[in-house]
């Protein structure tokens, strides 16, 4: 395994294409499984789909092998997900009852799909009054299969492996204001994001209290009737009152703000890093998962830049010097390639820092990147699929 | 020694995180879906419309009668009172039907609708209440959780409100 | 009764209000267990006042209302504005003076003089959380309201907080064992959160009796 060997100027390709290619071999194979059918349905177009996603995927991970880079190459995945997701999911909804509002009637049949985003929400009813608050349906059906038990049984497969990384490579809506964040060339609002990185930092949590102790005292999924950005991109409840109109307001004030706006002027994931409660939610399982990033201090010099690469603000001054990421973060990669000491360095919990950074990237991101490809896979694939389906020669 | 050893755990650890990612999509996924189905949950009553506490036969369709939901301390519902009229293929086209939902055997509501043949038009009813224990509703669609008269499906979803507080049985 | 079911309810609108209350208190770092049962106790006594006060007062205006509903959310709508004022001001740092008061408070028993003042200050908070804050407390009051006799409005109390109680203890000791900078951060923009809701729904039950859905 190539090590990298000079400090100063990292070679322009980090590894041989021969070896890139055996190192990638393994997750070619694996992708293949996006054309069995739990994952495909038998149609030409959902074939197409398949193989242009299988080949996306592997491609970015030959990419991440031969140059060393992870973030900029998982960006683009992240991306094409964030975009992806709701050009599928939106066809399907106005596909099937012509429309992204939900109605009522779909409410009390069941018919609502399960979003991953309420799991911090349900908790506490389901535990203590064994009642699920959210107008889905437990087991899937005909009409709704993304049911809250196959819903659930995914989010948690998937967060055993990758922990707060889900927020690197599973969430489907991360990667909208990833995005917007990578279009503009200069950062803006820098100096106000690092004086007050401490308090933004903190907001998710807060909101994360807010939404388990209200939604659990009120018996209403507070974060998806409120304060969930995403809706603009998904569907929402029917507007049919005065409340459902706020409602409405808050969703599309909160996406243009958080999601659009602010990513674009400060580079940063605003809505991941000072917003979002499922985030914070997510950071808990950063203390179970066996990897994580540090910092090298024999090699830091402390000039900052990782802290202003990372796009949720988790690292601080005080927890460079420790030599470590704060909880919150989710493994994107981008201080590690922004580091020009190689002083921050992807880690397996256990072992010495720096000791093996390559080796433990290559198995933190084959668990990882393995379920991107097949859960992010699909997703894209159905996009992928959904877009052929507009195309004017079909 | 000590670094030895963790050094050790820590590769286990991550080898087995890699058998997990392995087995997500074959085995755990699905595991653990099993696992959340079988945690005896139930969907909120607000939604769901709580339990079937008795179903009415009229030849053509049935009439199912739910437990009446009380809402939790601090819920933001009414009480009410689901009833559903399925399947609605097989309804009248208008509706008129006096029911007994507490099972005294003397009728409380009279629901009255009609049903159009396109199952995606706007549906509305009415519903009066012959007694102090429920509220009449008039032109009622899907107003609120408590209020409503809907399609879903194969049914016709029916939320009738009752009075709050001790005036009430 | 009602007080076990509703302890996580009556925990997760209280906590927030009372924790971060509790964090701000230096004088709870030591001994806290037994100031716990101090502030207990005198919220069961707040309780019990509370219960005769509101049994009174329902028993006094039983049939004047037309609606008990109506009552009801009056009633709740208004309490849940105070309440956002309250945690507006909390949150602004009016506690902060409260936390001032306290130090002097521990300083005094250090230097031995009054440890009385100590125990009252705990019994003041408890009795002050016992009649002031949490709104399914007074939902609970005002279903208490409609009790026919004094005895059972009382045990009805009695239960209310054996439940939530109950709830409150590990959430109490796990507040003064994480004393840090950060959760009383976090602590401070829950109660502002709390606070706009609550503004929310008590203006909005104010207003009109909207209904969720
Ligand atoms: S970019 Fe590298 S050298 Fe600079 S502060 Fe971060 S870890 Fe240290
Ligand atoms: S600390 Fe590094 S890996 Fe973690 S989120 Fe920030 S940039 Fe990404």
């Amino acid at each position: 395994m190539a090590s990298r060997s000079s400090a100063l100027a990292r070679p322009p390709a980090f590894r041989g294409v021969g070896r890139s290619i055996l190192l990638t071999l393994p997750m070619a194979l694996w992708s293949l499984l996006m054309f069995t059918p739990s994952f495909q349905h038998a149609s030409g177009d959902h074939y197409i789909g398949a193989a242009a996603v299988i080949l996306f995927m592997t491609g970015l991970f030959f990419l991440m092998m031969r140059t060393g880079e992870t973030y900029r190459w998982r960006r683009i995945f992240f991306v094409a997900l964030g975009f992806l997701f709701p050009v599928g999911f939106i066809a399907a909804l106005v596909a099937e009852r012509g429309t992204m509002s939900i109605p009522i009637s779909r409410m009390v049949s069941g018919d609502t799909p399960f979003c991953f985003m309420v799991t911090p929400s349900i908790i506490l009813p389901a535990a203590f009054a064994r009642t699920v608050i959210f107008p889905g349906s437990i087991l899937p059906t005909a009409s709704n299969p993304h049911s809250i038990a196959i819903m659930i049984g995914l989010w948690f497969a998937l967060t055993l492996v990758m922990g707060k990384a889900w927020c690197s490579y599973a969430c489907f809506f991360g990667g909208i204001e990833e995005g917007f964040a990578a279009l503009p060339k200069r950062r803006r609002l820098h100096r106000f994001i690092t004086r007050f990185g401490a308090q933004l930092r903190l907001i998710p949590w807060a909101i994360l209290v807010f939404v388990v102790l209200v939604s659990a005292a009120i018996f209403e999924p507070v974060y998806c009737m409120w304060l969930c950005p995403f809706k603009a991109v998904t569907e929402f409840p029917a507007v049919r009152n005065v409340e459902t109109a706020i409602q409405m307001v808050v969703f599309i004030a909160l996406f243009v703000g958080l999601v659009v706006v602010l990513p674009y002027l400060t580079k940063k994931r605003t809505q991941c890093g000072f917003f979002c409660p499922f985030g914070a939610f997510q950071s808990l399982f950063n203390k179970i998962n066996l990897f994580e990033i540090r910092i090298n201090r024999e090699k830091c010099v402390d000039c900052g830049l990782c802290q202003t690469s990372c796009p949720t603000v988790a690292l601080s001054k005080d927890s460079i010097r420790e030599g470590k990421t704060l909880l919150n973060c989710m493994k994107c990669g981008a201080c590690v390639d922004a580091c020009k000491k190689d002083a921050a360095v992807w880690h397996l919990k256990g072992t010495p820092v720096a000791a093996k950074p390559e080796r433990a990237r290559l198995l933190f991101l084959y668990g990882t990147w393995a379920l991107a490809t097949m859960f992010g896979g699909s997703v894209l694939a159905n996009g992928v699929h959904t877009l052929i389906g507009f195309l004017p020669l079909k | 020694m000590r670094t030895r050893i963790l050094t050790i755990l820590a590769y286990t650890g991550a080898a087995l995180t890699l058998v997990v990612a392995v087995c997500v999509p074959f085995v755990l996924m699905g595991a653990f879906s099993n696992a959340v189905a079988h945690a005896g949950l139930h969907i909120d009553a607000a939604y769901s419309g709580g339990t079937v506490a008795r179903t009415i036969d009229r030849g053509r369709y049935t009439i199912v009668v739910y437990q009446p939901v009380e809402p939790r301390l601090l819920e933001r519902i009414e009480p009410f009172v689901q009833i559903v009229f399925e399947p609605a293929e097989s309804l009248p086209a208008h509706v008129s039907d006096e029911i007994d939902l507490d099972g005294d055997g003397r009728p409380d509501v009279r629901v009255s609708f009609n049903v159009p043949a396109d199952a995606n038009a706007p549906l509305r009813g009415d519903v009066t209440a012959l007694n102090a224990t429920y509220i009449s509703l008039t032109n009622v669609a899907g107003e609120s959780f408590s209020r409503m008269v809907v399609r879903a499906g194969k049914q016709i979803v029916v939320r009738i409100p009752l009075h709050e507080g001790p005036a009430r049985r | 009764m009602l007080g076990l079911a509703t302890g996580p309810v009556c925990l997760a609108t209280c906590g927030p209000v009372v924790v971060p209350w509790m964090l701000v208190q230096p004088q709870g770092l030591r001994g806290h267990s037994r100031q716990l049962f101090l502030f207990l106790a005198a919220r069961l006594a707040g309780y019990l006042v509370f219960a005769c006060a509101v049994w009174l007062v329902g028993s006094a205006i039983p049939h004047a209302l037309p609606q008990a509903w109506t009552g009801r959310s009056w009633l709740m709508g208004a309490v849940q504005v105070l309440l956002a004022g309250a945690l507006v001001v909390y949150a602004a740092g009016w506690s902060h003076r409260r936390c001032v008061v306290a130090k002097t408070t521990g300083n005094l028993v250090q230097i031995g003089e009054a440890p009385v003042v100590k125990r009252s200050g705990a019994l003041a908070l408890g009795f002050l959380t016992g009649i002031n804050l949490c709104p399914p407390f007074l939902v609970a009051g005002v279903r208490a309201a409609q009790l026919a006799h004094l005895s059972a409005a009382l045990w009805f109390f009695f239960c209310f907080f054996a439940g939530t109680a109950v709830w409150f203890f590990p959430f109490l000791s796990l507040g003064f064992l994480k004393r840090t900078p950060a959760i009383v951060t976090v602590a401070r923009m829950v109660a502002v959160l709390l606070a706009c809701w609550y503004g929310f729904s008590g203006i909005s039950i104010l207003i009109e009796r909207t209904f969720h859905g």
